[in-house]
């Protein structure tokens, strides 16, 4: 520098360099390998995501009780810091790895994959991911699910899909659960249901409820079917 | 890996300036743009970067955030404009707009000091 005497008094420039990559490129690249694993296994995948408290594991239960020795099932789990949930749904399969976060709001694509390989997936044709209860953090985090199913429920109030428009614009699905509740909590159904269709004009509205079996059907024949599109594996 | 996405969003972004910031130099500013469907708070996103990026060689760059509002369009009389929310009325009285989000979450520049030559 000292013998460019024309230089400025500084000895620094800044410069800007355009770089234009997506910020979860690392999560998303992992998604797509777990993405392409499942599919030429034949795996249909959900990646169930619902707040505390909305019925996820008790959703799973009854999900799992239902397809019992016609579905070949496994369960991925992902909770903060207990392995309560991955004991409730070891009762109905055979095929669960607990995933504990730690303090992670929601789970991301490593997490899938590197639990994915602690299970023999020979066989098996439904993966449910129970993602942390949480209906922000998880909806961005591609975990290489076949599809993304939203759970509400009666009990968190009306408001809930206008609040967390990622996961109802996101979704492949979405499940209303507890209306066996309806007679005793207030929930406008119908202001519900258009507020969805606003930022969602075609996701599929299941009501059902874990607890008495309502609906269940309607949830079974969608999984059956292989989600909104008819998916086959690749 | 942290309690809010915007922790996670910043340990991420972290990870990826350092991969293209060139060995030594000091990284000013790095810039982001975000869609309105991530829901992703400017502040929280700030202060998870002050985190992530505190006693590494990234403390001090500063975060400029581009978020990129909700369009909305309004099916009665036409109107289109941009909000940071995405339910709102419209001047013509109908109270449903449509919203449109995007959800992109992208590293747009960083800017460096570099040593002259």
């Amino acid at each position: 520098m000292e013998k460019d005497g024309a230089q400025m008094a500084g000895s620094k420039q800044t410069v800007r360099v355009p770089i234009a990559q997506r910020v979860l490129e690392a999560n998303d690249e992992i998604a797509a390998g777990t993405r392409a694993e499942l599919s030429r296994r034949g795996i249909f995948s959900v990646d169930l995501i619902g707040a505390p408290g909305s019925g996820k594991t008790a959703l799973l239960e009854a999900t799992l009780r239902a397809v019992a020795g016609r579905r070949r099932p496994a369960v991925l789990v992902g909770d903060l810091a207990t392995r309560r949930d991955g004991d409730r749904l070891a009762r109905w399969c055979d095929r669960v790895v607990q995933i504990s976060t730690g303090d992670g709001c929601h789970l991301e694509a490593g997490q899938v994959r590197d639990a994915l390989a602690q299970l023999d997936l020979e066989g098996v044709d439904l993966l449910f991911i129970e993602n942390v209860g949480n209906l922000i953090c998880p909806v961005g985090f591609d975990l290489g699910q076949t599809a993304k199913v939203g759970l509400f429920s009666l009990t968190e109030g009306d408001d809930k899909a206008a609040k967390h428009p990622y996961l109802v614009t996101a979704a492949d699905l979405l499940l209303l659960n507890k209306i066996d509740l309806a007679p005793y909590v207030r929930f406008d159904r119908a202001g519900f249901e258009a507020d969805v269709r606003l930022l969602n004009p075609t996701v599929p509205i299941i009501d059902v409820s874990a607890a008495t079996g309502a609906g269940l059907d309607a949830w079974l024949d969608w999984l059956d079917r292989g989600g909104p599109v008819g998916w086959r594996a690749g | 890996m942290a309690i809010v996405h915007e922790f996670s969003i910043a340990e991420a972004l972290a990870t990826q300036v350092l991969s293209h910031a060139p060995e030594g130099a000091r990284v000013r500013d790095v810039e982001v743009r975000i869609g309105a469907l991530r829901g992703v708070e400017p502040d929280a996103l700030r202060m998870g970067w002050d985190s992530v990026t505190f006693g590494t060689p990234l403390a001090g760059a500063e975060l400029t955030i581009d978020m990129r509002p909700w369009s909305i369009e309004c099916s009665n009389c036409g109107r289109a404009w941009t909000s940071s929310v995405p339910f709102v009325s419209c001047e013509c009285g109908n109270e449903t707009p449509t919203p449109h989000g995007t959800d992109e979450l992208d590293l747009v520049a960083i800017s460096v000091d570099k040593d002259e030559t």
